[in-house]
């Protein structure tokens, strides 16, 4: 009911507006929306903006996962890495990764993944891989998966721990059949929203100066064209593909969860 | 040399506000290599505090508990104890909680599973294994924590009131398969309960426990002959002996609590 709405009050103004350049009509936004695979405005497609995008974030993404999830579950579980961790921890985490955003591309300039390994990588997807995107996306998506691995370790009952050294367990093996089990609903709560912040940090550092490809790319320079349709379409394609991450993790969670929902 | 020897013991917590709690002070006794050991005592005495002093997950304040001549100063890898609260993994199903030792103990899928059918079916809860804990009630749980530390196989088997939420019937059956188990595999049992009855039916001696400081007030052998005959009069008489010792101490403890006021 309310997208109706929405999409009435749209179709009104853009009528009211008469101007392609301030408000498009639905149907053009619709009509880009139909042809993902049509170049615009000689960037290439939208297919091809996801495509560079979606690469940056994923690997962003699982950069921050190896390296939050075991971290972790150790500063969850041992004091030595508390106590090592905790306070640089505290003093990053208000620091939005968007803040990083001019100072990672300061550092790291243009390089990206392929000029790390040789120059004929460079038309290949990893050309469009800059370091410092993939800086911003693993700072966003790390906090949220490092401080929900290390909440879910912390709430690990003790009982349970208490149980499986009785039945045998040593350590090594309490870490990989108690405390990673247990901790895994709130694991992956930790990676479905690191992994929407990864995909809103990414928007932000493609519009910065100095990047050639990617969704948020494609807003800006539609932007400047004033090409509305292009823009408006853009931002529904990104939406719609984080709604569809989160949904993905959402799926995959709920079904190794069942227990946690159920739990009395 | 006795299996296991509880050496004077004390266990003092701090409680919320600083303040001492003494659970246990100058508890002493002994257990044979095969026993069958009950424990009975007023709620509070330090029953549960014992049998996790015994399994190393804490230690005496005092003295010291020797099982087959070492002190136990860690976690007592001889002994597995089936706690008083629901303790089974909630993500694993009825079958892989009790397959958790076993898997530890890295045996074939297929070995493990044939083995935890039978305990499965020895704490009747056949058809269950693919169940979670969440969809059993609070009794099933507890056969399956039986189950699983049946599985185990410890020499040592610490049972906290385990069959508190059955009805009597279960209960019975269950205490005839324990002791089955009990006799088939030479084990020595340590098992708290607040039933008379039970622990009349399966125990070889009682220790029954008074509160504030907790320790052994009595000790009864109990000499009947097996399968025990519940309305036997050696049976009845036991009851009644160790009910009115129970009574003493409850009157004690109100008395005591009068000259305290
Ligand atoms: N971790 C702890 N911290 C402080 N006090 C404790 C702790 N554990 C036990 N106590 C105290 O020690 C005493 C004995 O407790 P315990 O749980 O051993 O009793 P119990 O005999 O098992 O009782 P019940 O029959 O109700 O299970 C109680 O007074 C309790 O408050
Ligand atoms: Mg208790």
């Amino acid at each position: 009911m309310i997208p109706i709405i929405i999409i009435a009050v749209w179709e009104f103004f853009a009528i009211q507006a008469n101007n392609p350049a301030l408000l498009p009509r639905v149907g053009d936004v619709v009509n880009r929306l139909i042809h993902p695979f049509t170049d615009l405005l000689n960037t290439g497609s939208f297919v091809r903006h996801i495509c560079v995008s979606a690469s940056r974030v994923v690997l962003g993404f699982i950069l921050a996962a190896v390296i939050g999830i075991p971290l972790g579950l150790l500063v969850g579980r041992y004091l030595l890495f508390h106590r090592l961790f905790s306070p640089v921890i505290e003093l990053l985490r208000p620091l939005c990764p968007i803040a990083w955003i001019p100072f990672a591309m300061a550092i790291f300039k243009t390089y990206t993944i392929a000029d790390m390994f040789g120059a004929h990588y460079t038309t290949s997807i990893f050309g469009h891989i800059q370091l410092g995107m993939l800086y911003v996306i693993f700072y966003g998506g790390f906090f949220p998966i490092f401080l929900n691995t290390v909440h879910g370790v912390k709430s690990v009952k003790h009982l349970y721990i208490e149980s499986a050294l009785l039945l045998g367990a040593d350590q090594k093996k309490l870490f990989k059949k108690v405390i990673f089990p247990s901790s895994l609903p709130s694991i992956l709560t930790g990676l479905r929203v690191g992994l929407g912040i990864s995909w809103m940090v990414i928007i932000a550092a493609e519009m910065l100066p100095g990047s050639d490809a990617g969704i948020g790319y494609l807003i800006i320079f539609s932007y400047e064209l004033a090409e509305m349709d292009i823009l408006i379409a853009s931002m529904i394609l990104i939406g719609a593909v984080g709604a569809l991450l989160s949904y993905g993790v959402k799926v995959i969670a709920d079904r190794t969860s069942v227990w946690q929902a159920k739990e009395r | 040399m006795s299996f296991l020897r509880i050496n004077n013991i004390g266990k003092t917590f701090l409680g919320e506000r600083k303040e001492k709690v003494i659970a246990l002070s100058d508890l002493s006794f002994d257990c044979q290599d095969g026993e069958f050991l009950c424990i009975v005592g007023p709620t509070g005495c330090g029953k549960t505090t014992l049998l996790r002093l015994i399994a190393g997950l804490e230690q005496p304040s005092e003295g010291d508990i020797i099982l087959a001549d070492t002190v136990i100063q860690d976690l007592n890898r001889e002994a597995t104890l089936v706690f008083q609260q629901y303790s089974l993994f909630p993500w694993r199903n009825v079958i892989d909680n009790v397959c958790f030792s076993l898997e530890i103990k890295k045996i074939p899928k297929k070995t493990r599973y044939l083995k935890a059918r039978k305990f499965i079916d020895l704490v009747g809860l056949t058809g269950f294994e693919k169940a979670l804990p969440y969809e059993l009630s609070g009794g099933m749980q507890q056969r399956v924590a039986i189950a699983r530390a049946l599985a185990h196989n410890p020499k040592l088997l610490l049972l906290d009131e385990p069959f508190g939420a059955l009805d009597e019937r279960t209960r019975h059956r269950l205490q005839e398969k324990l002791l089955a188990v009990w006799q088939k595999e030479q084990k020595t049992v340590v098992f708290v309960t607040h039933n008379i009855d039970e622990a009349i039916f399966l125990a070889s001696r009682i220790l029954i426990m008074r509160d504030r400081p907790g320790r052994i007030d009595n000790e009864i052998k109990v000499d009947l002959p097996r399968p025990r005959d519940r309305r036997s009069q050696g049976f009845l008489k036991l009851h009644i002996k160790i009910r009115e010792i129970l009574e003493q101490i409850l009157i004690t403890n109100t008395n005591n609590q009068r000259g305290v006021l």
